[in-house]
């Protein structure tokens, strides 16, 4: 197993509503499906933001784009306007999410 | 018409006019939409139309309208917009005057009234409507006497009609950014009001273009060195008939259409893919395939769709205090530590002044300000900073609390740690609005659609 950043085998995009912050991911070959399917749950995304996302967060899994979709609640602190962070609409909650270090089984490294 | 071209021209109110031009020359196409509207837009649009009652709506429009008019007539392009934002009519007589001022006569132009529901609320609260906010927190009663503004949004119908009134261009309001696409490919193809997997396919295609160059390698992450000639990048534009939904782009232009770049596309901003509620349809998106037909060339198959909802959504804007955020810069060595010592000393004055703030937020540009608590603050990499840029944040109920802070930071130019450098200018209080996002029956709006033809 080798530790790596998601963003090595996952692609995706960030986008708002309200204060809830989207995440799509989708793996960057077929094979990673399974492994960000494994390593990428609901409880490590939570661990891993920590209290930037303060409400529920749900994982929706489509197969067929090799994606998922992992929606945040009260995850953009207030929303905008009331947030006041510099990125109020999370546009970098994408990059912030492939910054999550899992586990690569080594035979599916480059 | 057997097959429908239609090209995304506008992502947000602010976008670049380069690739909707282009499209309209060169893209073969037979219509145009441009998205103009956020979520806050209107709620600004609201506050600019109070204080000028000419303005309101995104006067953007007017300028990419003028520069593509022509070629928009030669080539039979029809073009949809919610550029009418809160003041409909006042960006239909701007679009009269282009019209007269370039010899077009017998020109139409569409526009749908209704949206704006401002006005409304008391009737509906007397109707028993309650309000209830989507996200299920807060109470109506303590937002209602704060309201900016209040629109609703809606689907296909009154775009049709104005289609059907052979209008060359259709301005409307708060018509959601998907329906802009879908209205034209029902309207060509004759897609019935109860065919749900179609107009599903519609909204979804609609989807994939409303963001313009987001659709086409633009905020790419996937493979975002790989894009062409992204000074000139296209936007989407997709080719619709009963068999096929292709993504594709214009010719000679630059960006990329390939199975990434409409997936990052594909969910953006979608919560649950088997339910994707518009006004039109539910769409289920979640069998869709994406499947690279050629060059710069997508299929999207696989999209089913559900009857519509009883609903609609209306989306209030509300008063909500003011808020300002100002920022100083500092250089090694130990920029993080003198930004935090300027911090200190600033939160130490506010409270001396005994400045009452809803909520202080302390950030460091450079170092931790998008990334917050995941950003790497290894000590090691932290000390040896180049540079940073102190922010403070505040938000507060009155206007004058938040002005408290502003002329307190550029003297720590001279006041505070070294090397500190004040830029920007003096920071300016912003309103805060707030988003009171509610669903309300659809028999209790009503929206109209108009044509004026110019003489």
């Amino acid at each position: 197993m080798a530790e790596i950043y998601l963003n090595q085998i996952a692609h995706g995009r960030s986008g708002d509503k309200g204060d809830t912050s989207n995440v799509c991911i989708f793996a960057r070959k077929p094979e990673y499906y399974e492994v960000i399917r494994r390593e990428v749950t609901v409880q490590k995304v939570r661990e891993h933001f920590g209290d930037m996302v303060q409400g529920e967060i749900i994982r929706y899994e489509v197969p067929s784009l090799s994606g998922f979709n992992y929606v945040m609640q009260h995850a953009l602190g207030g929303g905008a306007t009331h947030s006041l962070r510099l990125d109020s609409l999370g546009k970098s909650m994408g990059s912030a999410f492939m910054r999550m270090k899992i586990n690569l089984d080594e035979t599916l490294e480059n | 018409m057997d097959k429908v071209v239609i090209g995304g021209g506008q992502g947000f109110w602010g976008d670049s006019n380069d690739a909707a031009i282009h499209m309209v020359r060169h893209g073969g196409l037979n219509y145009m939409a441009c998205d103009y509207l956020a979520e806050l837009t209107l709620s600004i649009m609201a506050r600019q139309k109070l204080k000028n009652p000419q303005a309101g709506y995104a006067r953007d429009f007017i300028g990419l309208l003028s520069e593509c008019i022509t070629d928009a007539q030669d080539n039979g392009v029809r073009i949809l917009t919610n550029a009418g934002g809160m003041n409909i009519r006042g960006c239909v007589d701007e679009i009269a005057s282009l019209y007269k001022k370039k010899g077009l006569t017998g020109r139409k132009i569409g526009y749908v009234l209704g949206d704006d529901m401002t006005g409304e609320i008391d009737r509906m609260m007397a109707e028993g409507i309650t309000f209830d906010n989507i996200d299920g927190v807060g109470d109506f009663n303590e937002i209602k006497d704060k309201i900016v503004n209040a629109n609703v949004y809606y689907g296909h119908e009154p775009i049709i009609e104005c289609l059907s009134g052979d209008a060359d261009v259709i301005i409307t309001g708060r018509a959601t950014d998907s329906t802009l696409f879908l209205s034209p490919l029902m309207y060509e193809l004759g897609i019935k009001e109860d065919d749900w997997t179609n107009i599903a396919r519609g909204i979804m295609a609609g989807h994939l273009l409303e963001c313009g160059g987001q659709g086409a390698g633009g905020n790419f992450e996937y493979g975002w060195r790989d894009v062409p000639d992204m000074d000139q990048l296209g936007f989407p534009i997709a080719e619709f008939s009963w068999d096929d939904l292709i993504i594709t782009k214009a010719p000679n232009c630059g960006g990329l259409i390939t199975e990434q770049s409409c997936k990052e596309q594909f969910l953006y901003e979608i919560h649950n893919p088997v339910s994707y509620v518009t006004p039109d349809v539910i769409a289920d998106v979640s069998r869709a395939t994406l499947t690279q037909a050629g060059n710069n060339r997508v299929a999207v198959e696989g999209i089913q769709g559900r009857k519509r909802p009883d609903t609609l959504k209306l989306s209030i804007g509300y008063h909500a205090g003011y808020k300002v955020a100002t920022m100083l810069s500092f250089a090694w060595p130990n920029a993080y530590e003198k930004a935090q010592k300027a911090a200190d000393i600033l939160m130490k004055k506010m409270q001396r002044k005994n400045l009452k703030a809803e909520d202080i937020r302390i950030d460091y540009i450079g170092l931790n300000s998008l990334h917050l608590g995941i950003s790497n603050m290894d000590p090691a990499h932290v000390k040896d900073l180049n540079e940073i840029v102190l922010r403070v944040a505040i938000r507060t109920k009155d206007k004058l609390e938040a002005e408290k802070i502003i002329p307190e930071i550029a003297p720590l130019q001279l006041n505070g740690p070294p090397g500190a450098s004040f830029f920007g200018g003096r920071a300016k209080v912003q309103e805060v609005i707030g988003l009171w996002p509610t669903l309300i029956p659809r028999d209790s709006v009503k929206l109209s659609s108009n044509i004026l033809t110019i003489e």
